[in-house]
C-alpha cells in the first residue's frame, strides 16, 4: 500500500544513495583529519537510516492518492512559467518578462479580462521595476532596446 | 481556440524579440558612448569593493560616462571574473580583480577540474594598489621580532598556527611564501574571509595572521597586535620600523595584494589605450587620492608593459606556491 | 552609570538632530520595506545603500545602514505573518504560528504582538549594548572553532523541538537540510562539493533562495490552484489588537526572546538568523499547551520575533567594542565607517564618543520610530488579505523573484528558489516538515567547518572540546539535555501505557 510516508521514506534512502555515489571522489579523510568526503556520506548514512525508518513504520499514514492532488495541474503550470521567467529573465529584460508572466496568469489560466489583465500586469511590472532599479538602485536586468 | 491562437502568437513574439536581443549589435561609435561596468567579484565593503568604488567615480570624469560598480560575488571571486571573462569584449564591461585571479586557475588545475576562467581571457589594463601583507602577532606574544618567530618555528614544526581568509586564498599564500623561504612549517587554519581569520587572532584562537596593513593598523596602534616583518619590497609606510622579508633575508617572500583592472582579451587596441589613459588621470585625481588615503591603501599604479611585468611575475610566483601547497589531502 | 547617562544625554543630543533624525528615518523606511519585500533581507538593503551613504558624514551614514538592519527585523514580519513568505531567513519561523493566526482572524493581533516584541526587544539590548559593550566584546572573543562547535551542536538538539509531528519524519527532513548546506566549496580543502560545474553553487545553495522556495513558492504552488480560494478575511478594527489573553502570553517569551537573541547576537560569526529558531524552540519547550504551536500559538510569534530584533544590538557589539567584523552586515558597516575616515577598532568608543553614543541614542529613537510606523499600518497591511487571491498569487510569485534576484543578481538563485518550491509542494503533500531543512542548511556548513578547523587547530586532538573550558560546559549542557530527554520519554512511555487500560475503566486521574 503506496501511502505518504512510504513514498517519501523510499524518496529520500534513493537520494542518500545518490549523494553516497557522488561521494566517491571525495576524500574521506580520517577520524581525526575529516575530509571533504566525510560529512556528506555521514549525514546521507543518516539520512538512508531515517528514511528506511519512514518507509517501515509508514504504514499507517495516508494512501497517496487519498492526499488530494487537485490543485497539481495549477501548479505545474506555475512552475513551467517560473522556468519561462528564470529563461527570459535576462535574455528579454526583467519588464518584459514579467509582463508576459503576469498577463499570462492573470488573463489565461484565471480568466480576467483581457482589459484588466493588461493594466494589472503593466502596473505592476513597470511599477516594481521602478521601485526596485531605481528607488533601490538594484539593477535589475534589461532587454533588447534597453527596455 | 481564439485565446490559444493568442498565446502562440504571443509566444512566436516573445522567441522573436529572445532573437533580436541575442544579434550582435553594430555599433561604429566612438568608445565610450554608453555607460560601463566595473564589476567587482567581492561582496561590498570588502577592500576589492572600497578601492574600485572610488576608481569608478574618478573615471566617470574621464571617460564622461557614468562608470557602476556591479558587485557579482561567489566562490572567493571566481564568478564575477568569469563573468567578464565571457562577457563581450567591448570595453563596456571591465574588471576590478585582486590577486586571486592568478590563484583561481590554478586552484582548479590541482583538482583536476575544468578552469571558470583562465588568466589569459583577460587584457591588462592598470595596477591600482599593491598592498603589501604583514606579519602580525597579538601584543601578548613572546615575539618580539620575526627573527624570533622563524627561530621558534624552526624548534617546533607545526606547533605555531595561523589563520588565513580561506584556503588557497592570498592569505594562505602569503604564509606558504615564507614558509617555503625560510624553511618552516606553520599549522595553518583557515576562516571565511579575513573578518573571522583577524577575529580568531585576536581572540587567542590562533598565533599568528598575515593581513593587508590597513584593517590591522588601528589594532597595532591601540597595542593589540604587532607587526613582525613585511612581504612587499618597501617597508609599509605606516610602519616604518617594520622590516621587510627581502631585508630579513627570505627574497622569495614577496606578496601583495594587489587590485587590478582588467578588459576581457580581445578588446580593441584603442579602447584599451583609451582605458588607460583614463586609468593614468584617474588614479592622479586628488579626490581619489584622499579616498584611498581614508583607506590607508597607497596608490601603487603600473600600466601597460609594467604592469604585465609585475603581473606576470606575480603569477608565476602564485602559481608554483600553489603547486607546493598541493592537495591538503593527500598529505 | 552617572558617567553613562551623561553620555548618553550627549548622544541624544547628536542624535535628535534633524539630519540625524531624518537619516535614521530613511534607514528605518528603507528597511521596514527591504523586510517586507521576500528574500531582499538586510545584507542586500545594506550593501546596495552603502555607495548612498560616501556623501554623507560618518554618523548620518551609520545611523541610517543601522536603522536599515533592525527596521527589516520589524517588517520581515508582515509577509511572513499575513502570506506564510518570510521576508528575510530570519522570519521563516514566524511563517508557521504567525500565518496560523491570520487564518484564524488573529492577523492584527499577530503582526501587532510582532511590532511591540520587536520594540521591547530591540530598546532593551540597546540597553545592555550601552552597558555591556566592553566586557561582552572580550567575551565574545572567546569563541573560538570549538566553542562554535559545542554551541552549534546545542542548536542541532532545537531541531528536535521545532515541530510536532513525527519525529522520525522531522529529522528526516533536518538531515535533508544538511546535506542541501554541503553543496558548495569545501573551505578546508578548497574542493568543489556537488556542484557540477556551475560555479554559482560555490557559495552554496544559499538560505534566502530555499527559505523563499520552501515557504513562499511552495504555499502559492500549494494554495493557488485548489477549488474554492483561500476565505477573504475582512478583520474589524476592533479585532486588530490582541486581547489581553494574547497579551498575557505574550509577555515571557518577548523577555526570553530578547535575552536570548542577544547572547547569540554577540558571538562573532554565528548567523543571527539561529536566534529566532532558537527563540521558537525554547517557547515549544517551556510552553504549558505545546500542541498549541504550529496551530497559532502567540508566544511562536512573540518569541522569534524579538529574539531577531535583539540579535541585530547584539551583532554591534564586538564591532563597537573592539572594531571586529562579527559578520557579513558589521563587516559592511565597519567599512562604511573605514570610508568616512573614522578608523574601527578598540578605541572607537574612547575616540570618537560622539559617534558611539550617536549611534546609540539614534537606536532608541530608530526603535520608537518604528513602532509608530509599523502599528498604525497593521491596518493597512491587514487589507491585503483583501485582494482576491488570483490577482494575489501573481504578485506574491513577483515579489518573490525579485527578492531571491535581487541578493545576488544572479538567475540561477531564482532557479533554486523555484526548484525548492516544487520540492515543498511535494514535501507538504506528504506530510513532512519543512522548517527542519532551513535550519540544517544553515547549520550545516557552519558545524563541520567548525569541528574541521577546532581539529586543524588542535592537530587532530579530540580533547580540545573538553579541555577549554566553555566548548566543555556547553557540551556539558548539551549531554545532560539529551539524558533528561532520553529520561522523560522513556519515564512518559511507561505512564502512557499505563493510562490506557486506566482510562477505559473510566477512572480519572
Amino acid at each position: 500500500m503506496l501511502t505518504t510516508d512510504r513514498v517519501g521514506g523510499s524518496a529520500l534512502c534513493l537520494l542518500a544513495l545518490f549523494v553516497i555515489w557522488e561521494s566517491r571522489t571525495l576524500p574521506l579523510g580520517t577520524w581525526r583529519n575529516p575530509g571533504p568526503g566525510y560529512f556528506p556520506v555521514l549525514l546521507a548514512a543518516l539520512l538512508l537510516i531515517l528514511g528506511a525508518l519512514a518507509c517501515m513504520m509508514g504504514g499507517g499514514a495516508a494512501p497517496v492518492t487519498g492526499v488530494g492532488w487537485g490543485e497539481a495541474g495549477h501548479a505545474l503550470v506555475i512552475l513551467g512559467l517560473g522556468a519561462f521567467i528564470c529563461l527570459a529573465l535576462e535574455r528579454l529584460g526583467y519588464r518584459l518578462t514579467m509582463l508576459s508572466a503576469l498577463l499570462f496568469l492573470v488573463w489565461l489560466v484565471e480568466k480576467k479580462s483581457l482589459l484588466a489583465a493588461a493594466a494589472f500586469a503593466f502596473g505592476l511590472a513597470f511599477g516594481s521595476f521602478y521601485l526596485f532599479d531605481t528607488l533601490l538602485r538594484v539593477s535589475l536586468p534589461r532587454g533588447p532596446f534597453g527596455i | 481556440m481564439t485565446r490559444l491562437r493568442l498565446l502562440l502568437a504571443f509566444l512566436a513574439l516573445a522567441a522573436f524579440i529572445v532573437l533580436a536581443a541575442g544579434y550582435p549589435a553594430v555599433a561604429q561609435e566612438p568608445y565610450p558612448s554608453r555607460p560601463i561596468s566595473l564589476v567587482v567579484p567581492f561582496p561590498p565593503g570588502g577592500v576589492a569593493d572600497l578601492t574600485a568604488r572610488p576608481v569608478a567615480v574618478a573615471m566617470e570624469k574621464v571617460l564622461k560616462q557614468p562608470v557602476g560598480v556591479v558587485n557579482k560575488t561567489g566562490a572567493a571571486g571566481a564568478v564575477g571574473i568569469q563573468s567578464v571573462a565571457t562577457s563581450k569584449p567591448d570595453g563596456y564591461t571591465l574588471l576590478l580583480a585582486l590577486s586571486s585571479i592568478s590563484i583561481i586557475p590554478e586552484a582548479d588545475k590541482l583538482f583536476g577540474r575544468p578552469p571558470a576562467f583562465t588568466v589569459d581571457q583577460f587584457a591588462p589594463v592598470a595596477l591600482i594598489s599593491a598592498d603589501p601583507t604583514i606579519l602580525v602577532v597579538r601584543a601578548e606574544s613572546s615575539w618580539k621580532t620575526a627573527k624570533d618567530f622563524i627561530e621558534d618555528a624552526k624548534k617546533r614544526p607545526n606547533q605555531i598556527s595561523y589563520s588565513s581568509s580561506g584556503i588557497y586564498g592570498t592569505l594562505h599564500m602569503a604564509m606558504e611564501l615564507l614558509s617555503h623561504a625560510a624553511g618552516i612549517k606553520l599549522r595553518h587554519v583557515p576562516y571565511a574571509g579575513g573578518g573571522p581569520a583577524l577575529t580568531a587572532l585576536l581572540g587567542g584562537h590562533v598565533d599568528a595572521l598575515a593581513s593587508g596593513p590597513s584593517v590591522v593598523l588601528p589594532q597595532i596602534k591601540a597595542g593589540k597586535l604587532r607587526a613582525l616583518a613585511g612581504w612587499g619590497d618597501k617597508r609599509v609606510a605606516a610602519l616604518p620600523e617594520v622590516p621587510t622579508f627581502k631585508e630579513l633575508g627570505y627574497p622569495e617572500a614577496e606578496f601583495y595584494i594587489w587590485a587590478g583592472l582588467f578588459a576581457p582579451k580581445g578588446t580593441p587596441e584603442p579602447v584599451l589605450a583609451k582605458l588607460r589613459e583614463a586609468a593614468r588621470v584617474a588614479v592622479a585625481d586628488p579626490e581619489f587620492k584622499s579616498a584611498m588615503d581614508k583607506l590607508e591603501t597607497p596608490i601603487t599604479f603600473k600600466q601597460g608593459a609594467e604592469f604585465q611585468k609585475f603581473f606576470d611575475a606575480d603569477a608565476h610566483r602564485l602559481a608554483e606556491g600553489v603547486r607546493k601547497v598541493g592537495r591538503v589531502e593527500q598529505k | 552609570m552617572a558617567e553613562t547617562l551623561q553620555s548618553l544625554a550627549r548622544g541624544f543630543s547628536v542624535a535628535l538632530q534633524p539630519a540625524v533624525l531624518l537619516y535614521a528615518f530613511v534607514g528605518c523606511v528603507v528597511g521596514t520595506l527591504v523586510g517586507v519585500l521576500p528574500g531582499v533581507g538586510p545584507l542586500a538593503g545594506i550593501s546596495l545603500l552603502l555607495p548612498a551613504t560616501f556623501g554623507l558624514t560618518a554618523t548620518n551614514a551609520i545611523v541610517m545602514l543601522a536603522g536599515i538592519y533592525y527596521g527589516a527585523m520589524y517588517g520581515g514580519s508582515t509577509t511572513s505573518i499575513l502570506m506564510r513568505i518570510p521576508g528575510e531567513a530570519a522570519s521563516v519561523m514566524t511563517c508557521i504560528d504567525g500565518y496560523a493566526m491570520a487564518r484564524k482572524g488573529r492577523a492584527g493581533a499577530a503582526l501587532a504582538i510582532a511590532a511591540i516584541g520587536s520594540f521591547i526587544a530591540g530598546t532593551g539590548s540597546v540597553m545592555a549594548l550601552m552597558l555591556l559593550a566592553p566586557p561582552l566584546a572580550n567575551f565574545a572573543l572567546r569563541f573560538g572553532p570549538p566553542e562554535y562547535f559545542a554551541l552549534l551542536l546545542l542548536g542541532l538538539l532545537v531541531l528536535a523541538y521545532m515541530s510536532g509531528g513525527s519525529m522520525v519524519k522531522s529529522l528526516a527532513m533536518a538531515v535533508l537540510g544538511l546535506l542541501l548546506g554541503m553543496i558548495g566549496i569545501d573551505q578546508m580543502s578548497g574542493f568543489f562539493r556537488f556542484s557540477y560545474g556551475v560555479v554559482e553553487l560555490g557559495d552554496g545553495l544559499g538560505v534566502v533562495p530555499i527559505a523563499v522556495g520552501l515557504f513562499g513558492i511552495a504555499e502559492v504552488l500549494a494554495t493557488a490552484g485548489q477549488e474554492v480560494p483561500p476565505k477573504v478575511l475582512k478583520p474589524k478594527l476592533r479585532e486588530l489588537l490582541p486581547s489581553r489573553q494574547e497579551w498575557r502570553e505574550s509577555v515571557m517569551p518577548i523577555g526570553r526572546g530578547t535575552v536570548l537573541g542577544f547572547l547569540i547576537g554577540i558571538i562573532p560569526g554565528s548567523a543571527h538568523i539561529i536566534s529566532s529558531f532558537v527563540s521558537y524552540a525554547v517557547e515549544r519547550r517551556l510552553s504549558r499547551h505545546p500542541e498549541e504551536f504550529g496551530h497559532g500559538a502567540v508566544a511562536g510569534v512573540a518569541g522569534p520575533e524579538s529574539a531577531n530584533n535583539s540579535a541585530t544590538s547584539g551583532a554591534f557589539v564586538p564591532m563597537l567594542a573592539l572594531g571586529v567584523p562579527s559578520g557579513p552586515i558589521p563587516a559592511v558597516m565597519l567599512a562604511a565607517l573605514m570610508v568616512h575616515g573614522v578608523s574601527p577598532g578598540p578605541l572607537l568608543i574612547k575616540q570618537q564618543p560622539e559617534l558611539f553614543w550617536g549611534f546609540i541614542a539614534s537606536m532608541y529613537v530608530g526603535n520608537l520610530m518604528l513602532l509608530a510606523l509599523n502599528l498604525p499600518m497593521v491596518g493597512i497591511f491587514v487589507n491585503v488579505l483583501r485582494v482576491p487571491y488570483s490577482l494575489l498569487y501573481p504578485s506574491i510569485i513577483m515579489f518573490c523573484v525579485v527578492g531571491v534576484y535581487a541578493v545576488n543578481g544572479s538567475v540561477v538563485d531564482v532557479w533554486i528558489a523555484l526548484i525548492m518550491g516544487a520540492l515543498g509542494y511535494i514535501l507538504r503533500k506528504l506530510g513532512f516538515e519543512t522548517a527542519p531543512i532551513v535550519l540544517g542548511a544553515i547549520l550545516a556548513p557552519m558545524i563541520e567547518l567548525a569541528l574541521r578547523q577546532s581539529l586543524a587547530m588542535s592537530d587532530g586532538q579530540y580533547a580540545i572540546f573538553v579541555s577549554r573550558p566553555i566548548a566543555g560546559t556547553l557540551l556539558a549542557v548539551g549531554a545532560a539535555l539529551v539524558l533528561l530527554n532520553l529520561v522523560s520519554w522513556m519515564v512518559r512511555g511507561f505512564d502512557w501505557r499505563k493510562r490506557i487500560p486506566l482510562d477505559e475503566h473510566g477512572e480519572n486521574l
